[in-house]
Formats: C-alpha cells, sequence, structure tokens
C-alpha cells in the first residue's frame, strides 16, 4: 500500500513538474490529466473514496475536457514537449526544488511521514470526506451558497469578458 | 457595460470586501479575495482597447499568484499548527509568506512593479477602485496578522515610501504618477503598524480620501498627461484653483488634512525611539512632493504658451456628478483643525 502510495505520489509530482516546464498546451494538458489521476489515487488510499470519485467526474471529465478541446482548437504547428531544451531545463529545475522543500519539510516528530486524511479509520463508521459534505450541507450551508454565488460570478465574468466574437475584448489584434 | 452584468459585478466586488473583513477563517479570507479580483476584470477590460486587456490581464496574473500563495500559506500553517484562524497565525513560514503574498496584492516595494502599468492601462474610474476598494480586503488581513513580523512590514513601507517617491519622478502620465504615490502612502501606512494600527487606518481614510478626489479631478478635466491640465484654467477655474491644494494634501504639507497622517506617524515613531526612520520617511515625502508640486505646476501654477483668453474653450457642462468630487476634495483640503475627531474615527481599532 506504501508502495503504491509512492508510486501515485511521484506521478502527481512529475506531472506538476511537466505542466510547470512551460510545454504547449497539448502537453501541458495530459500533464494535468495525469495529476488529476494519480491525486484521485492517493485520495483513494486514504479513505476518500467519494472526493475522489466526484474529482475524477467533475474535474478531470468536465473541466479538463472542455481545457483539451480548447486546446486543440487553438492548435501549434511545432508544439515542444520534454524533447525541447528549455523545457526539459525547467523540468529539471522544478523536480530539484521539490527535492529540496521535501528535504527541509522532512524529520521532526513525524520523521518524514505525512499526515493522513483518514484518521481513526477502524474506530469511526464517519468517513472524513463524506463527513465533511454533510457538514458543507448543514452547517456550511451559508458558506455553500457564497460558493456557489461565486461560481456564478464567474459564469458572468467570463461571459462578459469573451462576448462580442472579433469586436470584444479577447480578440487578435 | 450591459446593466445587469455590472450591477453583478459590483455586487461582487462589495461582497468580496466584506467577506474578507468578516471572516476569521483563512480560506474565507481567501475567497473575498479572489472575488474582488475576478469581479474588476470585466471593468478593466469594459472598453476593449488592447491597452485596457493588457492591463487586465496583468492584474489577473498578478493578484491570483498572490492569491494562490496565500492558499499555500495557510495551508501549511493548518498543518505546521492544526488550525486556520487568522489571528493565531504564529509559524513564521506561513507568516511571512502571507505578508509577502499580501504586499503583492496591494503593491507595496519591493513587489510594486505591476501598478504603475496596470493603472495606465485603465480609465479613471476603474484606476479609482484599484487604487481604494481594492486595498481595503488585502490591509484588513494584514493588520489582524501584523504583530508577528514587525520588522518585515516596517521594512516593507519604508522600501515602499523610498520607491514610490524615486518612481514617481520622471512621468509625465498622471496615472502612472498616482500609482506611485499609492505605493508611497502604503509605505506611510506600514511603518506604523507595528506600532498603532489606528494610525495605521487613518492613514489610509485620508489616503483614499486624497486620491479619489485627485482621480475625480483627472476625471472631470478630462485629462490623463500633464500636457492636457494646461487648459484646465479656461474649462473649470474652480477646479484649477482648489486642485493644487488637494494635490499638496496628497504630498503632506501642512495645514492641509494630508499633514494630519504624516504628522502622527512621525509623532509615533519619535515616541517609540525610531529617529531614523521618521527621518527617512520625511525625508522620502519630499521626493514624492516634488511630483505633486510639478503636477501642480502644471495645472494651475504657470500660463503654458497656447492661444490666449481671446479663444476660450466652450464651458459646457460636466455630465459628472460633481458631489463626490466636492465633497472629497473639501475633506482634503479642511480637515487640519479638527484632527482629534478624525483621530477619534480610527482609535476603536487600537
Amino acid at each position: 500500500m506504501v508502495y503504491m502510495t509512492y508510486l501515485l505520489l511521484i506521478g502527481l509530482v512529475l506531472g506538476l513538474a511537466a505542466v510547470a516546464s512551460n510545454p504547449s498546451p497539448y502537453f501541458a494538458a495530459l500533464g494535468l490529466v495525469t495529476v488529476a489521476g494519480m491525486s484521485c489515487g492517493i485520495l483513494v488510499g486514504y479513505g476518500g473514496s467519494f472526493l475522489s470519485l466526484i474529482l475524477f467526474l467533475i474535474y478531470l471529465g468536465g473541466m479538463l475536457v472542455v481545457f483539451a478541446y480548447s486546446a486543440a482548437l487553438a492548435s501549434e504547428p511545432y508544439p515542444e514537449g520534454w524533447g525541447s531544451w528549455p523545457v526539459s531545463t525547467l523540468m529539471l529545475a522544478y523536480v530539484l526544488l521539490v527535492v529540496c522543500v521535501s528535504v527541509f519539510f522532512s524529520g521532526g516528530w513525524f520523521e518524514g511521514s505525512w499526515v493522513t486524511v483518514d484518521e481513526f479509520s477502524e474506530f469511526a463508521l464517519f468517513r472524513g470526506d463524506s463527513g465533511g459534505i454533510a457538514l458543507m450541507y448543514s452547517s456550511g450551508g451559508g458558506i455553500l451558497m457564497l460558493g456557489g454565488w461565486v461560481l456564478l460570478l464567474t459564469l458572468f465574468v467570463v461571459l462578459e469578458l469573451t462576448r462580442g466574437l472579433s469586436r470584444g475584448t479577447l480578440r487578435a489584434v | 457595460m450591459n446593466p445587469y452584468v455590472l450591477s453583478i459585478l459590483l455586487m461582487g466586488l462589495g461582497l468580496g470586501t466584506t467577506v474578507t473583513f468578516a471572516s476569521s477563517h483563512w480560506l474565507l479570507a481567501w475567497m473575498g479575495l479572489e472575488m474582488n479580483t475576478l469581479a474588476i476584470l470585466p471593468l478593466m477590460a469594459q472598453h476593449h482597447h488592447p491597452r485596457a486587456v493588457e492591463a487586465a490581464t496583468k492584474y489577473f496574473l498578478i493578484q491570483s499568484a498572490a492569491a494562490a500563495t496565500i492558499l499555500f500559506a495557510s495551508s501549511t500553517n493548518a498543518w505546521l499548527s492544526g488550525q486556520w484562524d487568522i489571528q493565531h497565525i504564529t509559524h513564521p513560514l506561513p507568516t511571512v509568506m502571507i505578508t509577502i503574498a499580501l504586499s503583492l496584492k496591494l503593491g507595496l516595494a519591493p513587489l510594486h512593479a505591476w501598478l504603475p502599468e496596470v493603472v495606465q492601462g485603465l480609465d479613471l474610474t476603474t484606476g479609482l477602485v484599484l487604487s481604494t476598494w481594492q486595498k481595503l480586503a488585502p490591509f484588513a488581513l494584514l493588520l489582524q496578522i501584523s504583530p508577528e513580523i514587525p520588522l518585515l512590514i516596517t521594512s516593507l513601507g519604508l522600501i515602499s515610501m523610498l520607491a514610490g517617491g524615486w518612481g514617481g519622478l520622471n512621468h509625465t502620465q498622471l496615472r502612472k504618477v498616482l500609482a506611485y504615490s499609492s505605493v508611497a502612502h502604503l509605505g506611510w501606512m506600514m511603518v506604523v503598524m507595528q506600532f498603532s494600527t489606528s494610525l495605521t487606518a487613518l492613514a489610509l481614510l485620508m489616503y483614499v480620501i486624497m486620491t479619489t478626489s485627485a482621480f475625480l479631478t483627472f476625471k472631470l478635466l478630462k485629462s490623463t498627461d500633464m500636457n492636457s491640465l494646461a487648459m484646465s484654467w479656461a474649462k473649470t477655474p474652480s477646479v484649477t484653483a482648489l486642485a493644487p491644494m488637494m494635490l499638496l494634501s496628497l504630498g503632506g504639507l501642512p495645514p492641509l488634512s494630508g499633514f494630519l497622517p504624516k504628522w502622527l506617524i512621525i509623532q509615533e515613531l519619535t515616541k517609540q525611539e525610531l529617529g531614523l526612520v521618521a527621518t527617512v520617511a520625511a525625508l522620502s515625502a519630499l521626493l514624492s512632493l516634488f511630483f505633486y508640486l510639478r503636477v501642480c505646476y502644471c495645472l494651475t501654477f504657470t500660463s503654458s504658451p497656447n492661444n490666449l483668453a481671446g479663444v476660450a474653450p466652450w464651458r459646457l457642462e460636466s455630465k459628472q456628478i460633481s458631489l463626490p468630487l466636492a465633497t472629497s476634495t473639501s475633506l482634503s483640503i479642511l480637515l487640519l483643525p479638527i484632527s482629534p475627531a478624525i483621530l477619534s474615527l480610527t482609535l476603536p481599532l487600537f
């Protein structure tokens, strides 16, 4: 189990470094898909199976797919992946950064192990993720409504910014 | 802009600052900051020309980076200390990260480079909202965490005063001058934060009043650079007479109201035995005063070579509502004699 989590975490960090190392959007979207998939696996490993399912469906299956289609529409003639020198240099730099930061944060009383989401899993029926979601709909109702309003605001912002086709804000000038 | 969309965006702006003011949890504070960022973007880009879109893009990238840093730092703090309370953040690493992120949001030096370019790309009304309303929410958070890192905040303040003063010196574009003036005033607010949060709030209040007056004056005169200020004597003589007073108030000259926060801040610094900081602050105010004086010179103190009074321009009635301009200009000139009353407005914050 530890080995599985280890593999997923490595995949997560590599995927993030792939996104951040400035390749063309195709490969960046691939990196994001990898990150989402790996992090869902890690979540399942720590007992957050419902949250993982929601993440897979909505984030990966909804938003990332839309982003991938948009990237495909804005196609580049010469996409840059890890083969090109600047991208791979940045990639190595980010991996090095992660190593340094993890060395800084390891040690201490928990000796390099990471806090789990799912404490007392053998003794509790009330798991972290589903308990949190239940709270979000009950005592956290106001914040849920606020979050919904913020999402609606984001929709209006995006619609206003992209309104007008070739006469609007975002146009090739 | 569609009035329904405009009202939603303005309500989003109001709600964002309100949520950050009302929050005691870092996530909720972050949510308010993000709402402010999102809601102002279409307002920035509403004129659809490339310069405005560039300003909106720069603003979005900078503010998102700062908000992501806040999220990261508050998560680190939750990991290290087990709680998300804003006022109980004690571990130095997340506190320093959040301070740097908030100073990036505000435009404090050395993280101020985006501010002149963003303000320059906006029309004067949106620039006003950016310089006043968008400063309130990060300020509320900084006031709460300032007791933990006094040295960092004082250094940020000193550097901001100097960067704002020196940076604003060789400009002809009024919006860039006002951006650097914002940096310098934020420096004054930071420098006294560890000793008296009420003086910080007073400096912020006076700055909001004075900069509102400045932006509205330039909007009435329809001028965005110093050349176009030259004929304002023929358009609105009253504004031409009062605007230098308002600009010198921004520069902190007695007996105008802008002197009040600077005077009290220097007094507090001296009482706390930081005489060198007080001296550097006073000297950096001279730098800012020079560029305010230059704007006054172009506006009022000199007659520019032009066709003279024989061909005065049409004095058409301006459609701008004059009450905000009149109120803010009066306040920015006349408040010094009632200083104790003004000081008592912000004393509860102590």
